[in-house]
C-alpha cells in the first residue's frame, strides 16, 4: 500500500465506509441471534448454527475488505442520481402496501401506477392514477375472477362484479 | 411394440386438428401469461391448470403442454428487454441479454434465446423418450454428499463468472447467503434470524428476492440516474434477426445447455436455476471472446436458455417415470394428472402407453409451435422498449406487485382496519437494495445465487453427515463427488495458469506496485 | 395474443352462475398443495350439490399452515361465512414454531380425510419386515437412517413414536428432512437412507411396481389396497393418522356452528365429493361434534408429547 506516500492520499469513500459498518452490523446480528439458538440433541453434529456462524465469519472479512476499499478509493465513480423520483416510487409502493387492503386491489394499484409515472415525470395525478386504476381493474378482473388468483377485493371490485357495496 | 411406434402413434394423436388448437390456445396463454414480471412458470402453470380441466384426458395433457413450454419461454422475454426476469431461471438470461437489448440487438437476443429454447426441447424431448430410464437411474444414484460437491462446482465457477470486482462479487453472494439463513430449519424445525416475525418462518422466497431487485430495482435506477432516463433506446440496430456471426456462436452454446440442462433438470435437488447457472459460467470459459461477457455476449443468452428449458423436459423425467415431482411446477403438474386418476410412477408408461406417448409427442409439437408463433412476434416484443418509460414502469410495477401478492399474499401483520402484506414490505426492502447495489456497482444475480444455492448447499451437507454419523470421509465416498471436485479445482486452477502465463508481464508490473 | 387470453377469460368468467357469496374457504398453502386441493374439491362439490351458491378459495401459504391460521383468527372473528382447511401437520406447526394462535382460537367442524403414514424400504434392502427394522433400531438407533418431510411434521412424529413403542431413545433417531415428498421418494429408492416415511399414496406406484416394500402402516386399521400390517399387528403399539379437516371462525353462536355442521356433513356425504375422493385417492375418515373434538385433543397432546421426547420442542 502507498499509505506513506501523502500525494496519493484522497479523502475515503464515505458512503463505502457506511456499507462496510453494514456489513458488519449484519454479522454482529446472524452472531448474536445464533448464539441464543436451542440446539436439538441428535443434531449436534452439524447443526442448525453452523452455517450461520460460517457465513457472519464471512461477512466480517468482506466488512474489512470494503472498509479497506474505502479508504484506498476503490469503487467506480457514481453518477449523481437525482432521488426525488425515487421518493415518488417508494411512496408509490408504501402507498400501495397501506391502502390494498381497504381500498381493494385496483385503487391501491391505481396509485402506484400514477406515483410512479409521477417519478418518470409524468402527470398530472388525478389523470394517472384513475388511468392506472382501470388497468389495475381489468388485470385484477382477468386474474382474480378468470383465474381465481387470491388478490385483495376491495368496494371498487365487489361494486363493478356484483352491483353491490357488500 | 417399438419406442419409435409408440412415439408415431403419439405424434398421429397430437397431430389431429382438435388438438393441434389445444396446443395453440396453451402456448399463447402460456407465454402472454408467463411473459408478465414477477409471474414465473410455477404459477403460470398453477393458475392456468384449471383451463385444461374441462377437456378430455390428451386435450388436456397437450394444452398443458403448451402452457408449460410456454410459460418457460415467456420469462426470458422480459428478462432481456427490460432486465426483469419473473423467475430465477431466467436471471442470467437478463446478464447478457438486457446488455444485448440495449445496444439495439434485442431481437438476435430474443431470437437465440427462441431457438435454443427449441433446440433444447426438442433434443430433451427426444431424450425423455428414449433415454429417461438411465438418466432416472443416474439421477437417483446423486446421495446429497454428491449434491454437496455439485454445490461447490456451482459457487466455484458462478464467483468466478460475476462481475469484475472479487469483492463486490463476494459481498453480493453472502448477502444473498445471509438471506439464505432466515426461517425454519429444515433438518430440526428451529427458527433462525426470524426476529420473531411469522411470514418469514418460511425464509425469504427466491421470486420475491429476484422481482424486487431486478424489476423494483432496475425501475427505481432508471428513474433516477440521469443518463438512463434520457436515453430513448433503439428496438432495432442493425437486422432484427440473427447475422450469420450469431448464428455461428450460437449453436455450440445451444447444444452445451442442453448437455448440461436436461440431466440436472431430472436430478431430484437440481433444477432450471442451477443449470442456467452453470451453463453461463460454462459459456464463459468455453467462449472465444470472454472479454464480451458483461457487454451483451450473444453465447451468454444462448447456453443458458437452452439449459433452462432442457431442464423443464428433464423434470418430467423423474414425475414420468417414477412419479417423482422435483420441483413446483412439477408437483402442480403432479395434481393436473391426478385429476384423471393418472398415477405417474413406475407403471405409468406400461399402464397408460398411448396417454403418456401423446403427451411427449405433444411436448414435441408444442416446442415447434411456440418457436413458430414468437419468431415473427419478436418483431412486435422488441417494440415493448419504445412504450414512453412512464407507462413501460408503471405496468412493470403492477404486475410485480400483483405476481408478489398472487403468490404470497398473506396480509396476517397490520395495525386496525389496515392489514399490511409483509411480502410487500420485502419486495420494497429489497427494491431498495437492488437499487443501492447498483448505485455502487456491485452485481445482482449473485445475491440471487446465494439465496437459491446456500441452502441447498447447507441441508446436503448436514444430510451426508446426517446419514454417516459424523464421519466426513463420506463426502469424499463417490467418485461423482470426486469428479465434481476435481471439475471445480480445475476451474479455480486454469484460469490462473492462464493468467500467469498470458498476462505475466501485466501481475509483475503489479506486484511492483505493491511495495 | 392477449385479446384471446381476455376473451377466453372472461367467457369463463360469466359462464360462472351469479349467486351471493356463500363461503369463502381459505387454504393455508400455495395452490397445488394438498390442502389447497382439499380447499377446491370442497368449492367444486359445495357449488355443483347446491349447498352453496359461490365459493371462494383464498391461498395464504406459509409454516406449516400457521400463517394462514393466524390471519384467519384474526380477521374473520364471528364471520358465519369463513371457513379453514387444516390438519394434522398445523398442530405439530403450531407448537414447533411457537404459533401465537393455535387450533383451540377456530371452530373445527370436521375430520374430512384422512391418510395413513407408511413405513418402506427400498425392494433391495435386507429388511424384510418390521421386526428387522425393530432389531435394527435396537442394536444401534443412530445407524438407521429415516427420510421423510419436513422436521416435526407427521413423518418425523411417526418416526419418533416408533421409536419410542419399541422403548429406544427418540432423540437418538436419525430423521433426515426432505422439503418435498418428491426429494425424499428419491432418496428412498437410491437407498441413500435406511428407511422412508411418508404418506402411503406417495408410494403407491413404487409399491405396486416391487420398488418399494411397505412394512407397515401407522394407522389402527389396514389401508385397503397395500398389503401391509398396521404398526399395532407388527408389535409396535402406536397409530398416527395424517387427517385433513375444515373448521370455521371463532365467536360463532350454538347455531350458527349446527348450520355450517349440516352443509359439510351434506357435501362429505354427497356424489361429487365422493368421486373426488375416488379419483384422488382420499381416505374419507368423516368424524365431527364431540368425536372430533375429543380426538383433536387427544392428537395435540400426543404430538405435544412425542415433539418434546423428540427434542424438537421444548
Amino acid at each position: 500500500m502507498n499509505t506513506g506516500n501523502s500525494g496519493n492520499m484522497r479523502r475515503p469513500d464515505g458512503a463505502a465506509l457506511v456499507i462496510a459498518a453494514i456489513l458488519a452490523g449484519i454479522a454482529v446480528v446472524i452472531f448474536w441471534q445464533t448464539s441464543l439458538m436451542r440446539v436439538p440433541p441428535v443434531q449436534q453434529r452439524v447443526g442448525p448454527t453452523v452455517f450461520p456462524y460460517v457465513v457472519a465469519t464471512g461477512l466480517v472479512f468482506l466488512a474489512i475488505g470494503t472498509a479497506v476499499s474505502a479508504f484506498r478509493n476503490g469503487f467506480p465513480a457514481r453518477s449523481k442520481d437525482d432521488f426525488r423520483p425515487i421518493v415518488w416510487i417508494v411512496g408509490g409502493l408504501v402507498a400501495q402496501i397501506l391502502l390494498l387492503s381497504t381500498a381493494g386491489f385496483s385503487i391501491a394499484t391505481g396509485v402506484l401506477f400514477g406515483f410512479t409515472a409521477k417519478g418518470f415525470g409524468r402527470g398530472p395525478l388525478w389523470k394517472t392514477i384513475p388511468a392506472g386504476a382501470v388497468f389495475a381493474f381489468i388485470v385484477w378482473f382477468i386474474f382474480a375472477k378468470g383465474l381465481q388468483l387470491s388478490l385483495p377485493t376491495g368496494v371498487l371490485e365487489r361494486l363493478l362484479t356484483t352491483g353491490s357495496f357488500q | 411394440m417399438s419406442t419409435f411406434d409408440l412415439l408415431a402413434q403419439g405424434l398421429i394423436a397430437a397431430l389431429q386438428w382438435q388438438n393441434l388448437l389445444y396446443a395453440l390456445i396453451g402456448v399463447t396463454l402460456g407465454t402472454a401469461v408467463g411473459v408478465l414480471p414477477g409471474i414465473g412458470p410455477a404459477l403460470t402453470v398453477a393458475l392456468l391448470l384449471p383451463v385444461t380441466y374441462k377437456l378430455d384426458p390428451a386435450g388436456s395433457l397437450i394444452m398443458f403442454a403448451g402452457i408449460y413450454y410456454g410459460g418457460m419461454y415467456g420469462g426470458s422475454t422480459t428478462s432481456i428487454l427490460l432486465n426483469t426476469p419473473g423467475e430465477s431461471a431466467s436471471i442470467v438470461t437478463a446478464l447478457e441479454g438486457n446488455k444485448m437489448a440495449r445496444q439495439g440487438r434485442g431481437g438476435p437476443a430474443l431470437a437465440t434465446a427462441a431457438i435454443g429454447s427449441f433446440i433444447a426441447g426438442l433434443l430433451a424431448t427426444i431424450g425423455l423418450a428414449f433415454i429417461a430410464p438411465w438418466v432416472v437411474r443416474f439421477a437417483l444414484s446423486f446421495g446429497p454428499a454428491d449434491y454437496f460437491a455439485l454445490m461447490v462446482l456451482a459457487f466455484v465457477t458462478v464467483s468466478a463468472a460475476f462481475g469484475d470486482s472479487a469483492l463486490r462479487g463476494l459481498t453480493a453472494l453472502f448477502i444473498g447467503l445471509g438471506l439464505g439463513l432466515i426461517g425454519i430449519d429444515l433438518q430440526t424445525g428451529q427458527t433462525r434470524l426470524a426476529f420473531g416475525i411469522p411470514d418469514l418462518l418460511d425464509g425469504i422466497e427466491v421470486t420475491t428476492l429476484a422481482v424486487a431487485l431486478f424489476a423494483i430495482g432496475e425501475t427505481l435506477k432508471t428513474s433516477s440516474d440521469p443518463a438512463q432516463i434520457n436515453t430513448q433506446f433503439t428496438a432495432i440496430k442493425g437486422s432484427v434477426w440473427m447475422t450469420l456471426e450469431d448464428w455461428r456462436r450460437s449453436w455450440a452454446s445451444w447444444l452445451r445447455g442442453t448437455v448440461i440442462g436436461f440431466p440436472i433438470g431430472a436430478m431430484p435437488a437440481g433444477g432450471a436455476d442451477v443449470a442456467s447457472f452453470l451453463s453461463y459460467s460454462a459459456e464463459k470459459s468455453f467462449s472465444k471472446k470472454p472479454e464480451e461477457f458483461g457487454h451483451g455476449a450473444i453465447e451468454g443468452v444462448a447456453g443458458p436458455e437452452a439449459a433452462n428449458n432442457a431442464s423443464a423436459a428433464g423434470t418430467l423425467v423423474p414425475l414420468l417415470t417414477l412419479g417423482l415431482p422435483t420441483t413446483a411446477t412439477a408437483a402442480i403438474m403432479l395434481a393436473g394428472f391426478q385429476q384423471f386418476g393418472l398415477q405417474p410412477g413406475p407403471l405409468l408408461f406400461t399402464n397408460n402407453a398411448p396417454l403418456v406417448w401423446a403427451l411427449i409427442a405433444s411436448l414435441l409439437v408444442a416446442n415447434l409451435m411456440l418457436l413458430v408463433l414468437n419468431l415473427p412476434l419478436i418483431g412486435v416484443w422488441v417494440r415493448l422498449l419504445t412504450i414512453p418509460k412512464p407507462w413501460l414502469y408503471g405496468g412493470i410495477l403492477v404486475f410485480a406487485t400483483l405476481g408478489t401478492l398472487g403468490a404470497n399474499g398473506a396480509m396476517s401483520t397490520g395495525f386496525g382496519p389496515v392489514r399490511i402484506s409483509f411480502e410487500l414490505v420485502l419486495l420494497l426492502a429489497f427494491g431498495v437494495l437492488g437499487y443501492i447495489l447498483r448505485r455502487f456497482d456491485y452485481p445482482i444475480a449473485p445475491v440471487v445465487v446465494g439465496l437459491i444455492l446456500g441452502p441447498m448447499a447447507e441441508q446436503q451437507l448436514r444430510r451426508a453427515l446426517a446419514i454417516s454419523q459424523g464421519d466426513v470421509g463420506i463426502l469424499l465416498a463417490s467418485p461423482v463427488s470426486m469428479v465434481l471436485y476435481a471439475a471445480a479445482a480445475a476451474a479455480i486452477i486454469i484460469p490462473l495458469i492462464m493468467r500467469l502465463r498470458g498476462k505475466g508481464a501485466v501481475l509483475g508490473q503489479l506486484a511492483s506496485d505493491e511495495d | 395474443m392477449n385479446k384471446l387470453l381476455v376473451a377466453a377469460l372472461i367467457t369463463g368468467a360469466l359462464s360462472a352462475p351469479a349467486f351471493a357469496a356463500d363461503y369463502s374457504i381459505v387454504a393455508p398453502a400455495g395452490p397445488g398443495g394438498g390442502w389447497d386441493q382439499t380447499a377446491r374439491t370442497m368449492q367444486e362439490a359445495l357449488t355443483t350439490e347446491g349447498i352453496s351458491g359461490n365459493v371462494q378459495v383464498t391461498n395464504v401459504p406459509g409454516a406449516g399452515g400457521t400463517i394462514g391460521l393466524a390471519q384467519f383468527v384474526n380477521q374473520e372473528n364471528g364471520n358465519p361465512n369463513a371457513l379453514i382447511v387444516g390438519g394434522y401437520v398445523m398442530v405439530g406447526a403450531i407448537l414447533t414454531n411457537v404459533s401465537p394462535v393455535s387450533l383451540a382460537d377456530v371452530t373445527p367442524i370436521a375430520r374430512l380425510t384422512g391418510e395413513a403414514v407408511g413405513v418402506v424400504v427400498p425392494a433391495s434392502s435386507d429388511i424384510q419386515t418390521m421386526d428387522d427394522l425393530v432389531a435394527r433400531l435396537k442394536d444401534n438407533t443412530g445407524a438407521v437412517s429415516w427420510a421423510g418431510g419436513s422436521a416435526g411434521g407427521a413423518d418425523h412424529i411417526t418416526a419418533g413414536l416408533i421409536a419410542k413403542a419399541i422403548g429406544v431413545d427418540p432423540t437418538q433417531v436419525n430423521y433426515i428432512a426432505y422439503s418435498g415428498g418428491g426429494e425424499a421418494l428419491a432418496a428412498i429408492l437410491g437407498g441413500q437412507v435406511t428407511v422412508g416415511v411418508s404418506g402411503v399414496s406417495e408410494f403407491a406406484s413404487q409399491i405396486e411396481a416391487g420398488e418399494l416394500r411397505l412394512l407397515a402402516v401407522s394407522t389402527d386399521t389396514r389401508v385397503p389396497g397395500f398389503d401391509a400390517p398396521t404398526l399395532q399387528e407388527a408389535g409396535v403399539d402406536t397409530a398416527v393418522q395424517n387427517w385433513r379437516m375444515i373448521a370455521a371462525a371463532p365467536g360463532l353462536t350454538d347455531e350458527q356452528v349446527a348450520a355450517i355442521t349440516a352443509d359439510i356433513k351434506a357435501m362429505a356425504e354427497s356424489d361429487t365429493w365422493q368421486t373426488a375422493l375416488e379419483t384422488r385417492g382420499w381416505v374419507d375418515t368423516y368424524l365431527d361434534g364431540e368425536a372430533f373434538e375429543a380426538q383433536l385433543e387427544a392428537d395435540t397432546s400426543a404430538t405435544e408429547a412425542i415433539l418434546r421426547d423428540i427434542g424438537l420442542v421444548e
